[in-house]
């Protein structure tokens, strides 16, 4: 345990390039992320029909799914006999974020959704009432439910950066590229070095706590 | 329809879920522009019902609601049957508020700006329309008020100025008095009757008679779904 706190407090270069990665591929697929995301979580949340709620419980199953499921769909696209294989994202960056985004996107709809669910009737009733166009409506909405909103990046966020599945699928585990703190994790362990596996057990523990200190902070605020 | 109708109402028959009891069965209705009218009676009596059907708040049907009927705004039909038209003329010229109106988070001005964006009113404009409706309700060193600041009484009265600065023409206001005090019932009853000194088409919801004696030219008075007296035709 000793060695594992050195290696973060002596600066390791390796250990923290992993961390770096790691937190930028799962910035960058909760961003994109949003872009569909959160309209997605709307829509639902505006559209009261039948098919709204089969959309809003397939959202919700998918938000659900192992994340090595969602790396085997994304894989079979980004493979190089697959539609996307041209691309050459497979065991490089861009392919890990991809995947990541396949897996934050529903739990940002989702959370999104719930949250929107729960807003007063009377809201809804109000940007009706004064004929407010779409867009401004869409801005209006996201202004009156943002504790909602920020739940869900937060909770997306969280997912994608302690997911192992879709990392090791599209990226390889390959090292100075595509090695993420759960994949390195998941390496060292096996290999039976277990200093850096512990002391990227620990930056993860803190993002964890983090993100539900985080979450609960938001739930609370907006109550 | 008289050339000069506000609403016309034909054999309407509406019920929140198929199958329910019909909340409101009007056979026949005419309300002229410029009038004030208040709507009468007990609890659950359908005035509420008819007020949001008549600013095109209520679903069309399906599972969720069951209508019959013709509802007519100023010529143009609401709807016919299952049939929902949502006029453009009858969202610009009306507005509704609620009986515990919604306010939205933030401030007094951010509401009263919401409004105005809402309706496309921006500028010296907005600012204009603005203080005047806040004035006229009392609210006028009101505007960086945040809304969990605001009492009942103050939260009604900010929903009355958000409608009056709405330029709608004909304001639809489900007992704007509800959760008052004595002096936002005297601020609010007092704008209302200056409102309607200045023409504004206003039906109004309330159980009290003195508010209605004060402002209403007509008084319809509702009963388990029908209007069962017309008083001042």
């Amino acid at each position: 345990m000793a060695q594992a706190f050195e290696l973060l407090l002596r600066g390791d270069a390796e250990t923290w390039g992993i961390i770096g990665r790691s937190l930028s591929f799962s910035f960058f697929a909760t961003i994109f992320s949003l872009i569909p995301g959160i309209p997605l979580g709307v829509f639902m949340a505006w559209k009261a029909s039948k098919g709204r709620r089969i959309l809003a419980s397939l959202i919700h199953a998918i938000s659900a799914l192992p994340t090595v499921v969602i790396g085997l769909f994304v894989y079979a696209f980004l493979s190089r006999s697959g539609p996307l294989g041209f691309l050459g994202f497979l065991y490089a960056p861009a392919g890990v974020i991809l995947g990541q985004f396949f897996l934050a996107m529903p739990l940002v709809a989702s959370v999104t959704y719930t949250g929107l669910a729960k807003l007063d009737p009377r809201f809804k009733e109000t940007l009706e009432t004064f004929g407010t166009p779409l867009l401004f409506k869409f801005s209006a909405t996201l202004r009156e439910a943002k504790m909602a909103v920020l739940s869900s990046v937060v909770l997306s966020f969280g997912r994608v950066i302690g997911e192992v599945g879709v990392s090791m699928m599209l990226g390889g585990n390959i090292r100075g590229l595509t090695r993420t703190m759960t994949t390195a994790i998941a390496l060292d362990a096996a290999k039976g070095e277990f200093e850096r596996a512990i002391s990227l057990g620990l930056v993860l523990l803190l993002i964890a706590v983090a993100v539900n200190v985080t979450v609960n902070g938001l739930a609370s605020h907006g109550r | 329809m008289g050339a000069k109708s506000l609403y016309s109402v034909r054999n309407l028959e509406f019920s929140y879920g198929s199958g329910q009891p019909a909340a409101l069965t009007i056979p026949r209705l005419e309300i002229g522009e410029g009038q004030c009218l208040a709507f009468a009676g007990p609890n659950g009596s359908g005035k509420t019902t008819l007020m949001m059907l008549f600013n095109d708040l209520l679903p069309g049907g399906g599972e969720s609601a069951a209508f019959a009927g013709e509802l007519w705004f100023r010529g143009e039909p609401v709807r016919r049957g299952m049939s929902c038209f949502h006029p453009r003329a009858l969202r610009k010229s009306t507005a509704y508020m609620h009986q515990h109106p919604y306010v939205l988070a933030g401030s007094v001005a951010h509401n009263m700006s919401f409004v105005c964006r809402a309706r496309g009113i921006s500028g010296q404009a907005a600012i204009e329309a603005s203080a005047k409706a806040l004035k006229l309700v009392g609210l006028e060193d009101f505007a960086a008020r945040r809304q969990k600041g605001l009492s009942g009484g103050e939260a009604q009265r900010l929903a009355l100025a958000r409608v009056i600065a709405s330029g709608a023409e004909v304001l639809l206001l489900d007992e704007p008095t509800a959760s008052a005090d004595a002096a936002s019932r005297d601020r609010i009853v007092a704008a209302l009757a200056q409102l309607v000194e200045n023409g504004t088409t206003i039906i109004f919801s309330s159980h009290e008679q003195d508010i209605i004696d004060r402002i209403a030219r007509r008084v319809l008075v509702f009963e388990r779904g029908a209007i069962i007296q017309d008083i001042g035709r």
